[in-house]
């Protein structure tokens, strides 16, 4: 939480998720670590986010979780990219590609 | 297969949701683990590692009810969680559930009930081919409508006019014949038709064939008979079809049968067809016929009256003696038919929909009493992450629950109204579409049920999320003021209304005792009446006629318990009109529509002294008064007025139309009685003596010393001796057809009477509830007040401040609703005006009294706090 980190816009945190887990399969934690990484901050994923959101993208068959053992052998449950999910990333980056050339070419035309 | 995987992932999370939520439990337990390694990898101790964490991850539950929330069929499983909790909150408290469920129940019954009459009444066409295209024919006399058609202008109306496919006519009485020729004679009700009239209707035989053209010529014996008297008479035989009736002596052939159910403005068994030359209204004077009509298509009915119009203004140059003045107008035929039920139709569905929604408030007020006590359980939820709109969600559910339970009572009891209704309002007869209980009334049972429900339980889910829910308050739950407001507001609308139904009810009522104390002219009390008929073929001579039924009058009269007995042409009430031009022999007679047009009896001696009418001036009908000795008249109070302003009428003459150039000599005067209608002035009248007429259909009416239906057996033993084939027919007592007349009236007043009760039942129930839960709220303020020292009588004072102002404010808008309201009753009044100041007075008398009983237990009860209890449960 806090100052100036930008809200996640409605369904890009499930954008982020995916594009995460098509890395390599990730826990929960792990998951939210990556994204605060990668965006340094910007983005933050609280549990109250983090967990409907991986509960819902399993149940629409993109993620499946498995449980496994963490590297300091903690249980922990991993997700990974479905096929479907790989197919959904990618119409989600091209509909996300859109977006920000559109918002683009407003922002540029002023 | 997205659509596949939604669907099993639904599937799952409803099925599987045990094993779903122990997974989330295991993974959030599984984060924090992981949380805590993190901090305790960057240098914290154990212990704060494990505190950050777990301030870091917030509240479980609060996550878990997120993950449900967002879950597939995440909105059906709240449902379906909410109805559980729903039906186990409801048999929680089983006395709360009946009380509302039938409250409301009654509500829904009563509205589905008249709604289904008034559809059928009202709403629905006529039971007729294209019933918009059907009018009716009233005479008109100076524009005025004033009754049925006369024969012989109905046939020029019919060769005339231009705007009808069809234009038929039936008369406006059925005739009570006897069937000869069986084991037993039977009675039938005959009515008289033109050839044309069922196809006018567009309804035929549906055995045998419809009425001939030819056949109205004169001399036809063809009959149609209807599906009752088939089945009775014939056991719905097929080859009925050419058989013989005799009717009165005279042979019929049978050759149609109605269909079942078929009516027609009567209660017809067997039709027969007015002859051209027939004996019903013989000359243009006499009317006794009903005209109907079917418009040809594009012919509106504003061009058929002027149509009409030009026939009527043609006949009154043709016919200067006796159609001056005279027209016939077209009206709706199904506004007519319905014309006497509308008003009382509407005002009892006016006064069902105003009892349910002061039932509404009811239940409403019970739900929110319900829901301030449950304000420590919804500050729960909420503090365990239920959303504000859950919470309301919550509440809508467990109201929606109690739908099905009202809406299966509302059907229960919207049979048992829809009967009551039935047997108490002339609706269903005649012709008009007969109410039944079907699809539609099911349909707008539970429509009803839902809207009423949803209603409800709007009122407590409003207020929850108007209210701050929060742990704090805890048990020092404070009365609220926007529930308190909402409340109060519920209750005010209840009084106003109940206040509106008393009204009427009030007004209603005096009319009915206004119309009960009418001075009738006769008495009715005890007096027996039934119609007797004597074959004209068996008694051919007129005297043959008076012997009988002088000597059957004189037997009935020898009868123990009979006080006197005499016998009349139409008994009053129950057979209205019959009128003739009558005028001073020594005077020509008056242009048509000038005159006096007086109300025609013929009786027996014994006649005013049966019904107790007054003989003022000269003398009553003597049995000599026979067929051969010189014609007399009784003339009525008015009648002799208007005729004899400033001279005696006894020992005169006068004219009646009917009987050509013979007078009559008046031997009596006799007191005002009312003849055709109850809530009317007495008519002008003449009695003539039946002997002189060879009269064979009259009334027997025998006055008692006791119950006269006890008398019913003997005189039908007397009956048998003089004459088998004669029948008692319909014996009745008088005062019950004048209870019959204000049958329509009474059902009202009856209904509403009992509508008011319940209204103010419940209005009286809504104010106790809302001031028992004043003082139940306010108990910590009113025992701190006690113990600063305030009097119970300061405490009284406080709790009657609260009640006076929610039943003035209740009998403020009660009031300012019922000055126009009534004024719709209008119709429904009898010698009341709208603003009848004792209906209003009584309303508020009543209404205080229910309200002051209502506001005493509470208020007693708070006098009796004991400020030391009421403080230590702080």
């Amino acid at each position: 939480m806090g100052g100036h980190k930008a809200d996640l816009l409605r369904g890009t945190l499930d954008m982020l998720i995916l594009k995460t887990l098509a890395l390599q399969p990730l826990h929960g934690l792990g998951i939210s670590r990556r994204i605060q990484q990668t965006t340094d901050g910007v983005f933050r994923v609280p549990p109250g986010s983090l967990f409907p959101a991986l509960g819902r993208l399993e149940q629409e068959g993109w993620i499946r979780g498995d449980w496994g053992e963490s590297e300091n052998n903690r249980r922990a449950r991993y997700y990974r990219l479905t096929a479907a999910g790989r197919l959904r990333l990618g119409e989600q980056e091209q509909h996300w590609g859109r977006i920000v050339l559109a918002i683009t070419k407003v922002l540029e035309s002023a | 297969m997205p659509l596949w995987s939604r669907v099993t992932g639904t599937l799952r999370s409803i099925f599987h949701k045990g094993r779903l939520d122990r997974e989330l439990d295991d993974e959030l337990r599984s984060y924090l683990d992981l949380l805590t390694d993190e901090k305790i990898a960057a240098g914290l101790e154990p212990e704060r590692a494990r505190r950050a964490a777990r301030l870091e991850l917030g509240g479980v539950e609060q996550v878990k009810e997120q993950v449900r929330d967002r879950r597939l069929g995440a909105a059906l499983d709240t449902l379906l969680r909410d109805v559980r909790y729903g039906v186990r909150t409801l048999a929680r408290s089983p006395g709360f559930t009946v009380v509302a469920t039938l409250i409301l129940a009654v509500g829904v019954g009563a509205t589905s009930a008249l709604y289904t009459t008034i559809d059928a009444a009202l709403l629905r066409p006529l039971p007729y081919d294209h019933p918009d295209r059907l009018v009716l024919g009233q005479k008109t006399r100076d524009g005025v409508p004033n009754g049925p058609v006369s024969r012989l202008d109905y046939f020029d109306y019919r060769d005339r006019s231009r705007s009808f496919t069809q234009l038929a006519a039936l008369a406006d009485f059925a005739m009570i014949q006897t069937v000869t020729g069986g084991d037993r004679p039977d009675l039938v009700r005959t009515g008289f038709v033109t050839w044309n009239l069922f196809r006018t209707l567009g309804v035929a035989p549906v055995l045998g064939r419809d009425f001939l053209p030819r056949e109205e010529q004169g001399g036809a014996t063809a009959v149609i008979i209807s599906d009752g008297l088939w089945r009775r008479r014939f056991g719905a035989s097929p080859d009925v079809l050419g058989r013989t009736l005799v009717l009165d002596g005279n042979a019929r052939t049978i050759v149609g049968v109605m269909p079942p159910g078929f009516r027609f403005l009567q209660d017809i068994d067997v039709w027969s067809l007015v002859d051209r030359d027939g004996p019903i209204d013989p000359v243009r004077d006499s009317h006794s016929h009903l005209v109907i009509g079917r418009l040809k298509p594009g012919v509106s009915i504003e061009q058929a009256q002027a149509d009409v119009n030009a026939i009527s203004a043609s006949l009154q140059e043709e016919y200067p003696a006796t159609n001056k003045h005279k027209g016939l107008q077209l009206a709706d035929l199904h506004a007519t038919m319905v014309a006497d039920v509308r008003t009382s139709l509407w005002v009892l569905m006016a006064t069902t929909v105003a009892v349910l929604l002061i039932a509404c408030g009811n239940v409403a007020g019970l739900l929110m009493a319900r829901g301030q006590r449950r304000q420590p359980e919804m500050a729960m939820r909420a503090a365990l992450g239920a959303s504000r709109p859950r919470l309301v969600r919550q509440l809508l559910t467990e109201s929606a629950v109690f739908t099905p339970l009202v809406a299966a009572a509302g059907v229960a009891f919207a049979y048992l109204f829809q009967d009551l209704l039935l047997r108490l309002l002339p609706v269903g007869d005649l012709g008009v579409n007969r109410p039944e209980v079907g699809a539609g009334t099911l349909l707008f049972t539970v429509a009803t049920a839902v809207a009423t429900c949803l209603l409800v339980a709007l009122v407590p889910a409003a207020r929850v999320s108007v209210s701050e829910p929060g742990l704090a308050s805890g048990s020092r739950v404070s009365e609220g003021r926007r529930s308190a407001r909402m409340t109060s507001g519920l209750v005010v609308v209840q009084v106003g209304l109940s206040m509106v139904l008393l009204v009427g009810s009030g007004l209603l009522v005096r009319s009915l005792a206004r119309m009960a104390a009418v001075d009738l002219g006769f008495d009715p009390d005890r007096v027996l009446s039934a119609q007797v008929k004597i074959q004209a073929g068996t008694y051919p001579a007129p005297e043959a006629r008076a012997a009988f039924f002088t000597s059957l009058i004189d037997e009935v009269r020898a009868l123990p318990g009979v006080v006197s007995a005499s016998a009349v042409s139409k008994l009053p009430i129950r057979q209205p009109w019959t009128d003739w031009p009558v005028w001073p022999s020594d005077r020509p007679r008056p242009a048509p529509g000038e005159g006096l047009s007086a109300m025609s009896r013929w009786v027996q001696p014994g006649y005013f002294e049966t019904m107790r009418i007054p003989i003022l001036a000269g003398r009553d009908i003597a049995p000599t008064d026979g067929p051969n000795s010189q014609r007399i008249v009784v003339l009525s109070a008015r009648t002799a007025r208007t005729l004899f302003p400033d001279r005696s009428p006894i020992g005169r003459t006068v004219s009646i139309a009917f009987t050509g150039d013979e007078p009559f000599v008046v031997v009596g005067i006799v007191g005002d009685a009312r003849i055709n209608q109850l809530t009317i002035e007495p008519d002008a009248a003449f009695y003539l003596s039946s002997a002189q007429l060879g009269a064979t259909q009259m009334q027997l009416v025998v006055r008692g010393s006791a119950d006269p239906l006890a008398l019913v057996a003997p005189i039908r033993e007397v009956l048998r001796r003089l004459d088998a084939d004669v029948v008692l027919a319909r014996p009745t007592t008088m005062t019950s057809v004048i209870s019959e007349a204000l049958g329509g009236y009474r059902v009202v007043i009856v209904a509403l009477g009992v509508f008011s009760g319940l209204a103010l039942a419940l209005a009286a129930f809504g104010l106790y509830g809302t001031l028992a839960y004043h003082v139940g709220q306010r108990a910590n303020e009113i025992g701190i007040r006690m113990a600063l020292g305030a009097s119970r009588r300061d405490v009284l004072g406080l709790i009657a401040g609260r009640a006076a102002a929610l039943v003035g404010g209740g009998l403020l808008l009660g009031l300012a609703a019922a000055v126009p309201v009534t004024r719709l009753t209008r119709q429904l009044l009898f010698e009341t005006a709208p603003l009848d100041a004792p209906a209003y007075a009584s309303a508020v008398a009543v209404l205080g009294l229910a309200a002051v009983a209502a506001c005493f237990v509470p208020a007693w009860r708070a006098t009796r706090l004991n400020p030391v209890e009421v403080l230590r449960k702080e």
